[in-house]
């Protein structure tokens, strides 16, 4: 009973925030939002059993993904007011649409056919470690799937440097090895000089 | 306690609400990134709810790959719409008239 | 087999990625105005990738790393396939990107990077790894339509291209984690075998189905998901459509065989229909639409939907002749819009793109001999018998009528005679119009020649189609 309670509290902010992400004016407010979207799945996420993922979602979406998010709405100077023009226009028909879509979605999804509907999740002891599992899974049967998804990360990295990377050609930057070349002779020079006398 | 059917549909919402976000929003590239997230939490929260249900990791396994490859994806969307404001000074989808589409 | 007997088996994937990585620091340290080094180095390793899978060619069906990776003869041939393809672009691409000053090393280590995806896709074996190595491709594909950052529609292109693609990702999760939940298996022969001891029609498969379906015909472009081809197709720079346009399009067709008959073989009955929906609407609006474009890049996108909505015919017929004739169809498709790009950067030159019908204008003034082999060109993609267009057509429409599909391949034929109108008004300009200018065409010697090389193999193959259709047909009896 508790359980569900929870969940139906949880899952309430998570409707209401995921509804502001898409409604709200300001693209600032939209991010956090979407942050607090993720921390109420979280939690909903930590009632199904999945510890693990649960704080990864917080760490990797709301640590890193949302703060990139929020730093490039920024960064960049955006005009708010033409953003907005035809929202009011579309609310109804986006509405509409996204009613109808979810009777349909919700009907189906709810039928019997998962053949467990009625069973109960299943639940493990207490010294169960959710992360020792997922990382036993992950290293050994899913081993090809986790290089891929190291290549992908290795893709997104080159892809944002060669895009965004731009060098100025007014910037002026040390570069090593000519630094490192050079002798005392090139900046120091003795000059030898005779003593002036004084005259008196 | 809880049941499966309440999570998907809880998860469908999510979905519609992305979907009517992407809607909606069709002038507002950030927004529409941001849309594209909640699709993706929306399959997620699938995944996790079957995966305990099913009581089978295997579920957990792929949301865990979904996070790795949404977090390599919004990088670089966000490179790409600061290459595209850097030229054209402009988010919405409407000033983006060069093609015709 | 232990994990270590099977990495034999995954060589090929292992040598490209190890290779990319030591390309990509190659050219951060070798920094030249061309990135010649760059260039050469990424043919080499394609070369390198196409012997490593010959050597060990997959001669009969191998399912890997616990059930993640599959090695079969269709993978090898499509393998092979794709990275001969991608050393004709990067040809083709490195003297497009040397004329407009475009060159950047990471332009070929990101092809690189995506034909690694198209390989992991093509051998994909369970939905997760059909998911990584699509989007493995995806994201390489969009960073390199972006990387042309001073111009304003490469940028535009790259956004919608990014924004559409992700949405049919997040589609086509959807549907797999439907899928997942019904089966509670992701690997691909044991989703299948499930849905084999089902009794009845779960309405679940077939919700789970239709997401996956919408997914997959967002990435082909079919109607009516096909909104953002024609608008990446004119806005990138020719090169990267020349390279969007060819070998994806393999790994898609790979992509559509694993999952529809590799995973849902026994359900054929229901995407055999919603298939042929789409195939007739994609022949129909792009045959149609193409017709009043005066933009050739944009032409040829809308070329490129109906022909890939006929080669979802194929697929359609849910046989094995019918897969082996849609591969067939998809391994000609190929090379013949490689040709027409390659024509489209020969004719530009610097700061000019050659990209409006009215530069093809008497070109047979200019020269007659690309002239000629642009009517190869066309003639072939209209599919005019002996060219090899005609039999790629021929193989498919054959199987759907075996199938009793009569009313579909009348349709085909009928909408296939109205798309040749365009091809052919290519042909009138070309060798009946004067010509608006009449400067040489200045291309380097290897790229006419390359170039004549792709315009006559299609001449060629069509005097012999049988060849590779008894490729096609043993690569798919697995």
């Amino acid at each position: 009973m508790i359980e569900q309670i929870i969940f139906y509290f949880f899952a309430a902010i998570l409707i209401i925030s995921a509804s502001m992400v898409i409604t709200v004016r300001n693209p600032v407010h939209a991010a956090l939002f979407l942050v607090l979207s993720f921390f109420s799945s979280a939690a909903i996420w930590l009632l199904l059993e999945a510890e693990f993922l649960a704080i990864t979602l917080v760490l990797v979406y709301v640590g890193a993904v949302m703060v990139l998010f929020l730093f490039v709405v920024m960064m960049l100077d955006i005009n708010l007011a033409p953003l907005r023009e035809g929202f009011t226009r579309y609310l109804p028909v986006g509405i509409l649409v996204a009613v109808l879509m979810l009777l349909f979605m919700a009907l189906i999804v709810s039928s019997d056919s998962f053949n467990l509907n009625q069973a109960e999740g299943i639940k493990h002891a207490a010294d169960y470690s959710n992360t020792a599992e997922l990382g036993l899974i992950l290293y050994t049967e899913y081993l090809y799937p986790f290089e891929i998804a190291g290549a992908i990360l290795l893709v997104a990295i080159i892809a944002a440097i060669a895009l965004t990377m731009r060098k100025s050609k007014t910037l002026k930057t040390p570069k090593p090895e000519q630094q490192v070349a050079v002798k005392r002779e090139d900046r120091v020079r003795l000059v030898k000089m005779e003593s002036e006398k004084r005259d008196t | 306690m809880l049941m499966l059917t309440d999570v998907l549909v809880l998860a469908a919402i999510l979905f519609c609400i992305s979907v009517a976000g992407i809607f909606i929003n069709r002038k507002n590239v950030i927004i529409l990134l941001m849309c594209i997230e909640l699709m993706l939490l929306s399959v997620n929260m699938n995944f996790i709810a079957f995966s305990h249900f099913h009581g089978d990791i295997r579920g957990q396994v792929f949301v865990f790959f979904i996070l790795t490859v949404a977090a390599a994806e919004s990088a670089i969307g966000l490179a790409i719409l600061v290459v595209l404001f850097r030229k054209r000074k402009t988010i919405n989808v409407a000033d983006l008239d060069t093609l015709k589409g | 087999m232990t994990i270590t007997a099977e990495l034999v088996f995954i060589v090929p994937e292992i040598t490209l990625l190890v290779l990319a990585c030591i390309i990509l620091i190659a050219d951060t340290l070798h920094i030249e105005k061309h990135a010649t080094l760059t260039y050469w180095l990424a043919q080499i390793a394609l070369i390198v990738i196409i012997f490593l899978v010959l050597i060990d060619f997959p001669d009969e069906s191998k399912r890997l790393f616990f059930g993640n990776f599959v090695s079969d003869s269709m993978s090898g041939v499509l393998k092979v396939s794709i990275c001969a393809i991608t050393i004709c672009v990067f040809f083709y691409s490195y003297d497009y990107l040397k004329e407009h000053e475009l060159i950047k090393g990471e332009y070929f280590v990101l092809g690189l990077f995506a034909v690694l995806g198209m390989m992991v896709m093509v051998s994909a074996n369970s939905l997760l790894t059909v998911y990584l190595g699509l989007e493995l491709m995806s994201l390489s594909l969009y960073s390199m339509v972006a990387m042309h950052r001073e111009s304003q529609t490469a940028s535009e292109a790259a956004m919608k291209y990014f924004v559409l693609g992700a949405l049919a990702s997040g589609i086509l999760l959807y549907g797999i984690s439907i899928l997942y939940g019904v089966s509670g298996t992701l690997e691909l022969p044991a989703l299948s075998a499930y849905i084999e001891a089902q009794s009845g029609n779960n309405i679940l498969l077939v919700f789970g189905l239709v997401f996956v379906i919408v997914g997959i015909a967002f990435k082909l472009g079919l109607v009516p998901f096909h909104m953002w081809l024609p608008d990446v197709y004119e806005g990138s720079p020719t090169s990267v459509t020349l390279f969007v346009s060819t070998a994806p399009k393999l790994a898609a067709f790979a992509m559509a065989i694993r999952l529809l008959v590799d995973g849902m073989g026994p359900m054929a009955g229901d995407w055999q229909g919603m298939l042929i929906i789409l195939s007739v609407l994609s022949m129909a609006a792009g045959n149609i639409i193409a017709i009043s474009q005066t933009n050739i890049k944009r032409m040829l996108a809308y070329s490129t939907i109906a022909h890939m909505g006929f080669f979802m015919l194929g697929i359609a017929s849910a046989t094995q002749l019918g897969y082996a004739g849609s591969m067939f169809y998809v391994m000609i498709y190929a090379l013949m819009i490689m040709g027409a790009f390659g024509m489209v950067i020969l004719l530009g030159r610097k700061g000019y793109e050659a990209d409006n019908l009215d530069d093809f204008k008497g070109l047979s003034d200019r020269s007659p001999w690309f002239a000629f082999i642009m009517l190869i060109l066309m003639f072939s993609m209209a599919g005019v018998p002996p060219f090899i267009g005609f039999w790629a057509k021929w193989f498919v429409l054959k199987e759907i009528i075996a199938n009793g599909y009569i009313w579909l391949a009348t349709v085909a034929v009928i909408l296939s005679v109205i798309g040749a109108y365009y091809y052919l008004r290519i042909v009138k300009l070309m060798y009946f119009d004067k010509p608006q200018q009449m400067t040489a065409i200045k291309a380097s010697q290897e790229m006419r020649f390359i170039l004549s090389l792709n315009g006559l193999s299609l001449l060629f193959l069509g005097f012999m189609p049988g060849a590779l259709m008894t490729l096609c047909i043993r690569a798919i009896g697995y």
